[in-house]
């Protein structure tokens, strides 16, 4: 698992956000919010980029390959969240490019469970990424 | 210690004690029997023969420069689309079985020294196949192929000295051609790969032009992250589309990087998706710093710096088409910016129709099509220039798959797979020693 230099972990100031996960930072961007989605099979990613409101949502997908969020990429969704890789991976060097916020390697502390025993939040939470800084970032939902 | 911190040890230096960057290189040289072997010389490249020392000293080399290239990236996870791992690692083997002899085929009509020259295409041509990348690539997938064959039982690191031979005098020669002497590898050369001869990289510089228009600098974005994107998945989620050399220092401050995205291949069944698109653009692109930044180009000619966000330092750019692989380096052309906005709608239609090509396949065609394009690019572009050689391959059964890949499949694709690799890509366990 990659590792998160805790030392740097950003802190959560505003009093109606709290912290549910933190990661590698990718790109410095100002903070962005939006709706989430899980993408768990390629047929999830075509059915998300076919449908609406692609360039509002924060995408949360397992892994760090790049190509497995291709069309995500180019249909340049607000925000990207992995649970695996790091900022050296293809993904991190093409999502800097993008110029999409990105965090990797994310451990969320709350959420619902997948098929696979990852844990996310729910489709549809609004996720705050605060990723103005490296080299971590916080994913924060709304409420104390 | 658990499991965990052994593995993260691993991952933070080679065999627990090597760093990377330029500091492991020369660590490394260090403790090489024979370290002249990874620098070439007019002379060391034209033997037919080296001696085992040599042998293992250069593989030895390899295997750090592999760990340096993969180490950070091992936390990745699969792709969810494309079964990479799989496919590269029967690719590997397969290329172990068959590409020595492909080799001396080549090598009997180019002979040696045809060899080195065309190690030597990429210093006045960009947007070529024949590139720094393939020039390592092609033989350090080939060897580790001889590993993971090893590491499985299904080969011994006695067996075939004389094809080991023979994929290291051809690196080593083409390498040669590109650098004319001195150490082979680029995280040799304090991985820069300013491979590019200056003439070349003066008329890229004077065909520059400033991104003082914020629309431009958002086209020009859109179009290099759209392009590589497409690149690597058009190359079934490897590198093989995509070539950066440089820096090359610009005067007056600065750097150039020059950028190949290798977009339409008619060799893959799937090219079509990328017809008319140019077979490759080429992007060089100018950086005028505020800060300083440290720039590193691998062997695998990625670059990464220190800080990351270098693009925010972007000047100006460059950008050109080749449209087929042999277009003449005097018949490739500019891109306008209309023409870099029509290109960007393109890729973004076509990133979606070859997504869905991919994951309309079941498992094993995915990994058939993923050793079909390492076979292609990693071959292809060499036997091509030799007129009738790429027909003789495909004539002699260049695509099928050899029975020692096929023995290595069932555990390659089957749940053992990460724990035979891992010794393979992250403990040095890839280049066993040829003397036994």
């Amino acid at each position: 698992m990659a590792t998160i230099d805790e030392r740097s972990a950003p802190t959560v100031t505003d009093r109606n956000y709290r912290q549910v996960g933190q990661g590698q930072n990718v790109v410095e961007h100002e903070a962005v919010e939006g709706p989430c989605i899980w993408l768990d099979t390629p047929d999830d990613v075509i059915e998300f980029v076919t449908g609406p409101d692609v360039e509002d949502t924060i995408v949360i997908s397992r892994s760090g390959s790049t190509t497995f969020v291709a069309p995500a990429l180019t249909a340049g969704v607000k925000g990207l969240i992995t649970l695996e890789g790091t900022k050296e991976c293809h993904l991190g060097i093409v999502s800097r490019e993008f110029g999409i916020p990105c965090v990797m390697s994310v451990a969320f502390t709350e959420g619902v469970t997948t098929p696979q025993g990852d844990t996310v939040p729910a489709d549809g939470t609004v996720l705050r990424l605060e990723c103005a800084a490296m080299p971590n970032a916080a994913v924060l939902v709304k409420g104390a | 210690m658990g499991a965990a911190e052994d593995f993260a040890k691993y991952l933070d230096q080679y065999l627990g004690e090597v760093p990377d960057g330029p500091a492991g290189d020369l660590e490394m040289r260090k403790r090489l029997p024979v370290a002249s072997i990874v620098d070439t010389s007019d002379e060391s490249v034209l033997r037919d023969s080296l001696a085992d020392d040599e042998i293992d000293s250069w593989t030895g080399y390899m295997a750090w420069n592999l760990w340096e290239l993969l180490a950070k990236r091992a936390t990745e996870g699969a792709s969810g689309l494309i079964p990479r791992q799989e496919y590269e690692t029967i690719s590997f083997v397969h290329m172990w079985a068959t590409f020595p002899q492909l080799i001396r085929e080549l090598t009997k009509e180019l002979g040696a020294e045809g060899i080195v020259r065309l190690g030597a295409t990429p210093r006045r041509e960009f947007s070529t196949q024949v590139n720094v990348t393939r020039h390592f690539g092609t033989p350090m997938c080939t060897l580790v192929g001889r590993g993971i064959a090893v590491n499985l039982g299904l080969d011994k690191a006695t067996n075939r000295r004389e094809d080991v031979e023979t994929m290291v005098q051809f690196c080593r020669r083409l390498q040669h051609g590109a650098w004319g002497g001195g150490p082979g590898f680029v995280s040799g050369r304090g991985f820069k790969s300013a491979v590019l001869e200056p003439d070349i990289v003066n008329g890229l510089l004077a065909d520059e032009t400033r991104l003082d228009d914020p629309d431009l600098r958002t086209a020009f974005k859109k179009f290099n992250a759209a392009t590589e994107l497409f690149g690597f998945l058009m190359h079934y989620d490897c590198r093989a589309g995509l070539c950066d050399s440089g820096p090359y220092e610009v005067p007056g401050g600065g750097f150039m990087i020059v950028r190949d995205h290798q977009l339409y291949e008619p060799a893959f069944p799937w090219g079509h998706i990328g017809e008319g698109l140019p077979w490759s653009v080429t992007q060089a692109m100018v950086y005028r710093p505020t800060e300083p930044i440290d720039v590193k180009i691998n062997d695998i000619s990625t670059t990464f710096t220190n800080p990351t966000d270098y693009h925010k330092h972007l000047s100006g750019i460059a950008v050109y088409a080749r449209d087929t692989w042999d277009t003449p380096m005097s018949e490739v052309r500019r891109l306008d910016a209309d023409e870099l906005v029509a290109i960007t709608e393109r890729v973004k239609k076509a990133t979606l129709e070859l997504y869905k090509d991919i994951a309309a396949k079941d498992r094993d065609r995915k990994i058939r099509d993923g050793i079909l394009v390492y076979s292609t690019i990693l071959m292809m572009p060499y036997a091509r220039t030799v007129p009738g050689l790429r027909a003789h391959f495909l004539d002699n059964g260049f695509y099928d798959l050899d029975e020692l890949a096929e023995a290595a499949w069932p555990t390659l694709t089957g749940g053992d797979a990460a724990a035979t690799l891992a010794p393979v890509f992250i403990l040095g366990q890839g280049f066993p020693s040829v003397a036994g």
